[in-house]
């Protein structure tokens, strides 16, 4: 079966098409998911959402554009959404630092580590990070999304590089520390 | 080991082909919700379609009911006619054939049976019954003249029978009728011919009975006719009403994060017609076809009136933007969005408004508390709702509306439980004024509302009804 005839039959809430497409596309739309979330538990809570937004306003998706591109938005969008109705965008706009040049040793970092440093970012700068580093929006859409102003967007961002970098530095220092 | 890289990069290429596997739980709850859902979705049309057998029967037994009574008469009284028509022939054969028997048997008394029949032709009930009489009392076993009496009985009830209007003849035919029935019985034992008059015995008593039932017959139909002209028992109605809509909890329909903003109802108005029909004079069964429109605001809303209206409807959870058809349009970034200036949209107080119409079917019994000129009715039942229009727009306080598009978790097919007082004042026999408050707690309106959102709304109908 075809994808196109594959969203036809989930347009027509056919259990099985859905099914096929949940396999399809899960571990993708779970890696957006964790990238997102804070952690495991509220990665697969964020899958679930989607999924069963997928499958509401799937007859919504008139076969333009990227399929794939529309479903990993809707993830973002329930992420986001879940972020909305925590009030997390009502943090108040930091002061605005400047971006400098962050560089980082790339040696033996595996992508779990880098997960799980996104993931302990705070939730602003982890969107942010993630909206404009890992799925190419640009600041003024991101503004647009969390309800910001593109400042923010773009000091939020240099303060996710520096706490990343620092992080990451830390612990490589630790880690050598230990194996002296 | 000092290949230094900026921090980006080192995401980007590492969370390129970045995919992780999820556990089957999440599968597994995801189909649980999807059959959850379809459950929901089906028992409501079953319920939809016992309401719609129900509708269609009520409304069979009316027209079918008024159309029976209407042609009942014709067909009992076509009935009763054959049947007459058969026992007159067979009274007129046995007459002739007893009337043989007599001739061959015996002469002499030819006379006499003739100025019998002659007498009871005159339908001189009471002459005959004297004959019968006398034919007890000499009893001279004497066949022909028994037989005489029966055919006698018989040409009279004819008569009477034709002219079945006069209930009394009927009845002194009946007696007639036993009294020959008894002579026929003593000269049963007598005659050698006793299965011949068995029979017309029995045909004699089944006449009896027809007669009862051309009485009871004539009785009913009179009663149906007099009780046809008494009452209408449809009626048509044509209403109006302003309706106001409003939520009984605190919630909303279009976002969690408008649950504990103030919100205010609007007045609409619904205007349509109905039709009713009298099962008795206390319940009537109506249904007919309303046009509703509803809204309510969201007040003290900051943030939208600013933004480009495709941009901000995609913050509202229950909100699509109606341009978004097109699957790219549903993401959030939108070429045409407006960058937003915070300082922007907490300065202004807008409210978001929104507004929906439907079509609606009702299906209601209404009983009549009082039931003189002026009536006092008890309505109760249920309503169909199909979705005609749903809109949302922002509003300003400058009064500028702007329109953000359609609400996302508005069922196409909803319900209500209806229940209201109807007064009606009788203006002639035909035309009754009527008003009738009536509050309708609504049923799947929405399939997403955040907070504790039960819609209902009140209208007050008032209208005029046509009866006939």
């Amino acid at each position: 079966m075809g994808l196109e005839q594959l969203i036809e039959n989930c347009k027509i809430n056919d259990t099985k098409a859905q099914s096929e497409l949940y396999k399809l596309f899960s571990s993708k739309l779970f890696s957006v998911c964790l990238k997102y979330s804070r952690n495991y538990a509220e990665a697969e809570d964020n899958l679930q959402d989607a999924f069963l937004t997928i499958f509401k306003k799937i007859d919504q998706y008139k076969n333009k554009g990227s399929f794939e591109g529309w479903l990993k938005r809707v993830a973002i969008n329930t992420v986001l959404q879940q972020y909305r109705n925590e009030k997390v965008f009502d943090i108040i706009n930091d002061t605005q630092i400047e971006d400098e040049e962050i560089e980082v040793d790339e040696d033996t970092i595996s992508i779990d580590y880098l997960l799980q440093l996104i993931q302990q970012l705070p939730d602003r700068y982890r969107l942010v990070f993630n909206l404009y580093v890992l799925d190419d929006y640009s600041h003024k859409e991101i503004a647009d999304m969390l309800n910001i102003n593109i400042g923010t967007s773009k000091s939020n961002l240099a303060r996710a590089r520096q706490i990343l970098k620092q992080t990451i530095e830390t612990d490589k220092t630790k880690q050598r520390l230990q194996s002296l | 080991m000092n290949d230094k890289k900026h921090i980006d990069r080192l995401f980007q290429e590492r969370f390129k082909d970045f995919e992780a596997t999820p556990s089957d739980t999440v599968w597994q709850n995801i189909e649980s919700e999807l059959t959850k859902k379809k459950k929901k979705r089906r028992i409501i049309p079953i319920w939809w379609q016992y309401a719609g057998v129900a509708a269609m029967l009520a409304l069979l037994f009316t027209i079918g009911g008024s159309y029976f009574y209407n042609s009942d008469k014709n067909p009992t009284i076509n009935v009763v006619d054959t049947e007459r028509e058969q026992t007159r022939s067979s009274n007129i054969k046995t007459a002739i054939e007893t009337n043989k028997d007599n001739n061959t048997k015996v002469v002499s008394n030819d006379g006499e049976s003739s100025k019998i029949i002659r007498k009871s032709d005159a339908s001189k009930l009471i002459n005959l019954k004297s004959g019968t009489a006398s034919n007890k009392k000499t009893n001279i076993n004497n066949n022909f003249k028994n037989s005489n009496n029966h055919v006698a009985a018989s040409v009279g009830k004819y008569k009477t029978t034709t002219n079945s209007e006069i209930v009394t003849s009927n009845v002194n035919k009946t007696v007639q009728n036993n009294e020959s029935l008894i002579a026929l019985e003593h000269a049963k034992k007598e005659i050698i011919d006793a299965s011949k008059e068995k029979t017309t015995g029995t045909k004699i008593e089944e006449k009896n009975k027809n007669n009862v039932s051309i009485e009871e017959a004539v009785e009913n139909a009179k009663r149906n006719a007099s009780k046809k002209n008494g009452k209408n028992k449809w009626r048509i109605s044509p209403n109006a009403a302003p309706v106001y809509f409003s939520s009984l909890g605190e919630g909303s329909s279009i976002d969690p994060q408008f649950n504990n903003n103030s919100k205010t109802g609007e007045v609409n108005m619904s205007y349509g017609i109905h039709a009713s029909y009298a099962v008795n004079h206390k319940l009537k069964v109506r249904s007919g076809i309303n046009k509703v429109n509803l809204g309510y605001s969201t007040n003290d809303v900051a943030v939208y009136h600013t933004v480009g209206a495709s941009s901000s409807t995609r913050v509202l959870e229950n909100v699509i933007a109606v341009a978004s058809d097109a699957p790219d349009n549903l993401s959030i970034i939108s070429s045409e969005s407006i960058n937003v200036k915070p300082e922007a949209f907490t300065t202004t107080n807008s409210s978001i408004n929104q507004a929906f119409a439907y079509i609606e079917i009702p299906l209601e019994i209404q009983y009549a508390i009082v039931n003189n000129k002026f009536g006092i009715n008890l309505i109760g039942g249920f309503s169909s709702f199909f979705l005609s229009d749903n809109k949302i727009y922002s509003e300003a306080e400058t009064g500028t509306r702007t329109f953000l598009g359609e609400a996302s978790n508005i069922n196409n097919v909803s319900y209500s439980a209806n229940l209201g007082l109807g007064l009606n004042y009788q203006v002639s026999k035909k035309i009754d004024l009527n008003i009738e408050p009536m509050f309708k707690y609504q049923i799947n309106t929405f399939n997403n509302t955040s907070g504790d959102f039960s819609p209902y709304f009140i209208g007050v109908y008032t209208g005029f009804a046509i009866k006939f």
